[in-house]
């Protein structure tokens, strides 16, 4: 028999070359941002923590712009961002706090997301840490801490801005067809063969995206039959969606598509993509409903859209017989920053540091309003007077300040489980494949999950 | 089987047709297939046209001409774009996420194929059998639990992350491939090499790998396209925008720019380029080793 | 070196246990690897689908719950009965024309050389590339039919339920079928060229001959092909995920599609595993069944009669 030496030396030429074919690969992954152990976040080397938030201007710029700051002002203890689409965010956020990477400064909108990370506990209580820091706490409207608040704890810092849903439109396209901005519902649906007559989508949507569907239904369900009406979902009562309230607002709804009155392909367009703005500003639509943080965007975008008065603003307006306050107002109270309770020590204390030093500083604060945004700090109003979107943002801060109630979007005051099944049927809702009958079956059957 | 002698000496597309076949008559032109061939001719080159042409517009440009028009002042801005955004980063990792994964599979797949056709024991047949029922299994299905252990291995967000998993299931359709391959050779080499006292080491070497080099070949860039290509392992598996591979930076563009139609078109050519350009390089093996190794 | 019959005898015995003993081990690599990440996993969704576990805290034991949860959802027939739309339709789509253009390849000498090269092309795109280009492509506003003012191309594509499915079947027959003619075109040029020539004698045309002759003996490859088809049809997620993520509301929600939003969207990691473990058993059933519609053909030569 032949003597084994040659086998040895192949086995090791073998066993060399797959270990150089993942050692390859491994040397190509390790670095700074591999992990750690127990109690690294993701992307932490040694002294600094870690941050994900949303790209998209202007919001992605000030944020890292306060980034900066603090890196600048403390280079002993750096933050490192990292960014994210939206839609992307909201499933990678999860996988990288089920992974135990979660970042250490968590970006999020509150209610009912929040919630679920409470449950897994995933995020500090800083009730504590914001009795003992009352400055930081009272700078804040009062009314943003709600979505921040689980069992009556504290679980996230409220920052960033106020962003009620506005009903946009382009002034030029409604000159064209010599009409005025709805003052209710029935106008609304008056515009429409209009503007179809004259080529021009009377509402842009980006409706894949499905939590922009989501406004109009919150709209309408407020101006029909009051806060009520989701507050019963929300509080979990039987049956809550087939109130004849609900009911109406999504045959309203309904009618609403099925008489044209979204941009064609609307199924298609995405938020993220900034193509519902586009329809807007480019003339193709005449309205849009969305939210007051894509006003820095089409500023931007849009070329002279905005600075040439263009764009026009105005709450949703009421509908006839409903029995809603036409103040009221949908969207986020704010945004909201939680810090992963697997974060070590040391990053908890630069997140904390973050939070009560470089979060809505006055600087930021000031390019909050350059941008077109109200942040949640008392007495912006004073810094509103001058600005070039003076207008805009006093209807803004009107808006939210103003509004008898201030309801937070849908799919973050629910749970993500029932948050995805409410997003499901209202994209069915919108596709008519599903009638408000069936939709109301469906998500009563999901209350209080 | 007496075509065997042939197929162990050339590769099989290198086969050529018989004279009388060239030369054959088929009682005029095949116009149907001929027809379907053509269209669908079209049907794939329109798209892909339209792709590159449009990669060399500008935004403003693309809105206002015609789609099927050359551009009239070409810009390479979209590209510039594309690069700018960490493409060259997406671009390495995605090499060596490929070579990481493909090079263990196709050597570790043919260690095990030589040993089950050379073998002979119970083992070896369980261990085709479960090479065999692993082709039906889709990687989707167990995306969550390799999640898990992914996690658990503290492999998180790493290019390993992606490598593993993808060895994993490159195994079974290659294992098959390179048995079918190495059951061709003719018994009578591997017993010459045994008669000169070889021992099944030296046989693998120096006989099979040798002989079996086109069906390796072939499994080597068919699993080398599905890592390249892959998309749901990057997607769950990794986070941070230094593990992105060329797909999922590709999906984050378009997210991104969406708007902006031609950057969109160039960062797709980009992120194709390159298994374009070894597709020039080394078509013939590729498609005579894929037709080879499925018409069996 | 060894002579003689006897101990040729002697070592053909004890070569053949050492040989066996000496390469056993060699497969030990690929199936420790193939053991950990894919029959592991598989056990795993197999067990997970008995928990209840959203992805970020622990995971509980739960029993049936999952699967009671998951098998009495709407969303579960539904996404069965799209998958099985999609992979119908691009097997009724794909197949034909892929058998045809096979055929055709095989025969024209000249132009097979360049068309092979261009009709490959497809599928070196990711999936997740061709998805983003089609989405551009087929935009109504501005996509290549809008820019054309085709009306008839300028249609909501991916936003309208069944146009959206049919854009699904179309891409990824583009997708596909040079892959599907090559096969066929390598099959069908083993195809003896004396089985014609008899034919021909016998009278019979150039249609009688495809469908006597051509076909039959593609037999097995139309099982091959049909199976890695049919089974890679199950495991669609980058293109659609890209191109309608699933939508326009669930129009194009396939299996894959629905396990992901149910497990990393829903946080129900539980009824995802149960959608993971029907895929699997739906793409075992599939198999096994057209390995039985094939036969035992594998071993019957195809070449009788030639």
């Amino acid at each position: 028999m032949a003597p084994l030496s040659t086998s040895r030396r192949d086995f090791l030429r073998i066993a060399l070359a797959a270990g150089a074919g993942v050692g390859l690969s491994a040397c190509g992954s390790s670095g700074p941002e591999s992990s750690s152990g127990a109690g690294g976040g993701a992307g932490s080397a040694k002294g600094s923590a870690s941050y994900w938030y949303l790209t998209g201007e202007p919001g992605e710029g000030i944020r890292t712009n306060t980034v900066d700051r603090f890196n600048k002002a403390n280079p002993k203890t750096q933050i490192e961002a990292t960014t994210f689409q939206n839609d992307a965010y909201k499933t990678k956020i999860k996988t990288a706090i089920g992974a135990g990477q979660a970042p250490t400064i968590i970006w999020g909108w509150g209610g009912g997301g929040l919630k679920s990370y409470v449950d897994a506990s995933q995020v500090e209580d800083l009730t504590d840490w914001f009795a003992q820091n009352s400055a930081v706490k009272d700078r804040l409207f009062p009314s943003s801490f709600g979505a921040a608040t689980i069992g009556g704890k504290i679980y996230a810092m409220p920052a960033e801005t106020v962003q009620p849903i506005v009903l946009y439109y382009n002034k030029t396209n409604f000159e064209k067809i010599g009409a005025e901005p709805p003052q209710s519902w029935g106008d609304i649906m008056d515009l429409v063969p209009k503007f179809n007559a004259e080529g021009i989508a009377p509402f842009s949507l980006g409706g894949q995206s499905r939590w922009t569907n989501m406004m109009w239904l919150e709209f309408l369900f407020d101006r029909i039959g009051g806060t009520e009406v989701f507050q019963a979902v929300f509080d979990g009562e039987k049956d809550a969606w087939s109130n004849p309230a609900s009911i109406q607002a999504l045959t309203e709804m309904q009618k609403l598509i099925e008489a044209d009155g979204f941009i064609k392909g609307f199924s298609s367009i995405t938020a993220d993509s900034n193509a519902d703005q586009a329809l807007l500003f480019t003339g193709k639509a005449a309205m849009m409903l969305h939210g007051s943080w894509t006003y820095g965007s089409m500023a931007t975008e849009g070329g002279d859209f905005v600075s040439s008065g263009n764009l026009g603003y105005m709450n949703f307006p009421p509908v006839e017989g409903g029995t809603g306050d036409p103040s009221d107002t949908v969207g986020n109270p704010g945004q909201y920053l939680s810090i992963s309770a697997k974060a070590s020590d040391a990053e908890k204390e630069i997140a904390k540091k973050f939070f009560a030093e470089s979060v809505l500083s006055d600087a930021e604060n000031k390019e909050w309003v350059g941008a077109g945004a109200i942040p949640i700090v008392n007495g912006t109003d004073s810094l509103l007077t001058g600005s070039k979107d003076e207008d805009w943002l006093k209807f803004v801060y009107a808006t939210a300040s103003g509004a008898n109630v201030f309801a937070q979007s849908w799919d973050q005051a629910l749970s993500p489980t029932a948050a995805e099944v409410l997003l499901d049927n209202i994209a069915k809702l919108f596709q008519l494949s599903i009638s408000p009958q069936q939709y109301a079956d469906n998500m009563n059957e999901v209350i209080g999950t | 089987m007496t075509t065997t002698a042939t197929s162990v000496d050339k590769p099989a597309a290198v086969r050529r047709p018989k004279n009388s076949r060239r030369q054959r008559r088929r009682g005029g032109p095949n116009w149907l297939g001929g027809l379907a061939g053509w269209i669908w001719l079209v049907i794939v080159m329109v798209p892909i046209y339209w792709i590159v042409i449009t990669s060399f517009k500008t935004q403003a440009n693309y809105y206002a001409m015609n789609p099927l028009k050359p551009p009239t002042s070409p810009t390479i801005d979209n590209y510039q774009l594309v690069i700018q955004s960490d493409f060259a980063q997406y671009f390495i990792n995605s090499v060596l996420v490929t070579a990481g994964a493909i090079i263990p599979a196709v050597l570790l797949s043919f260690l095990a194929a030589f040993a089950i056709v050379r073998g002979n024991n119970w083992f070896l047949t369980g261990v085709n059998g479960v090479f065999l029922m692993g082709l039906a299994i889709p990687l989707q299905a167990t995306i969550i639990p390799v999640y898990l252990i992914i996690i658990k291995l503290q492999l998180y967000d790493s290019l390993l992350a992606i490598i593993l998993p993808s060895i994993a299931f490159a195994i079974p359709l290659s294992v098959l491939v390179l048995t079918n391959f190495i059951r061709d050779v003719p018994k009578e080499l591997f017993e010459s090499m045994r008669v000169d006292g070889a021992s099944e080491w030296a046989t693998l070497w120096n006989l099979a790998f040798p002989l079996t080099r086109p069906a390796l070949v072939t499994v080597s860039i068919y699993n080398g396209l599905a890592v390249w290509n892959g998309f749901l392992l990057p997607l769950i598996l990794t986070q941070s925008p230094g593990r992105r591979t060329l797909p999922l930076a590709l999906w984050t563009f378009q997210g991104q720019y969406g708007v902006n139609v031609p950057a969109v078109l160039a960062s797709v050519v980009l992120t194709t380029l390159p298994i374009l350009i070894l597709y020039a390089a080394g078509r013939r093996q590729l498609l005579s080793g894929l037709t080879a190794g499925f018409s069996k | 070196m060894t002579t003689g019959a006897p101990t040729t005898l002697l070592t053909v015995g004890h070569s053949r246990a050492g040989r066996t003993g000496a390469v056993t081990w060699m497969a030990l690599p690929a199936l420790v690897f193939f053991i950990a990440f894919g029959v592991i996993p598989l056990l795993g969704v197999l067990a997970l689908s008995f928990t209840r576990w959203d992805g970020i805290g622990d995971i509980h034991p739960a029993g049936l719950d999952s699967w009671r949860v998951e098998l009495n959802d709407p969303g579960l027939p539904h996404a069965l009965k799209v998958t099985f739309e999609v992979m119908i339709l691009s097997w009724v789509v794909q197949t034909p024309l892929s058998i045809l253009i096979g055929v055709f390849l095989a025969s024209h000498e000249r132009y097979r050389a360049v068309l092979a090269v261009l009709y490959f092309i497809p599928l070196l795109l990711s999936s997740a590339a061709i998805a983003v280009a089609y989405k551009a492509l087929l935009d109504p506003n501005f996509g290549l039919g809008a820019g054309l003012h085709i009306g008839f191309l300028s249609q909501d594509w991916l936003g309208k339920d069944k146009l959206a499915l049919g854009a699904v079947v179309f891409i990824v027959s583009w997708q596909f079928i040079p892959f599907h003619s090559l096969i066929y075109q390598g099959a069908v040029r083993q195809i003896p060229r004396s089985m014609y020539e008899a034919a021909e004698i016998d009278g019979a045309g150039r249609v009688r001959q495809f469908w006597s002759i051509t076909l039959p003996q593609l037999k097995y490859t139309i099982v091959a092909s049909s199976t890695l088809m049919v089974v890679g049809s199950l495991t669609f997620f980058d293109l659609i995920f890209v191109l309608t993520a699933g939508g326009p509301g669930d129009a194009t929600r396939v299996l894959a599609l629905d396990m992901y939003k149910t497990g990393f969207q829903a946080n129900l990691m539980g009824p995802a595993s149960v959608i993971a473990v029907i895929l699997v058993l739906v793409g075992l059933g599939l198999a096994l069944l057209l390995r039985r519609i094939g036969g035992g053909g594998a071993s019957d030569s195809q070449l009788e009669g030639a």
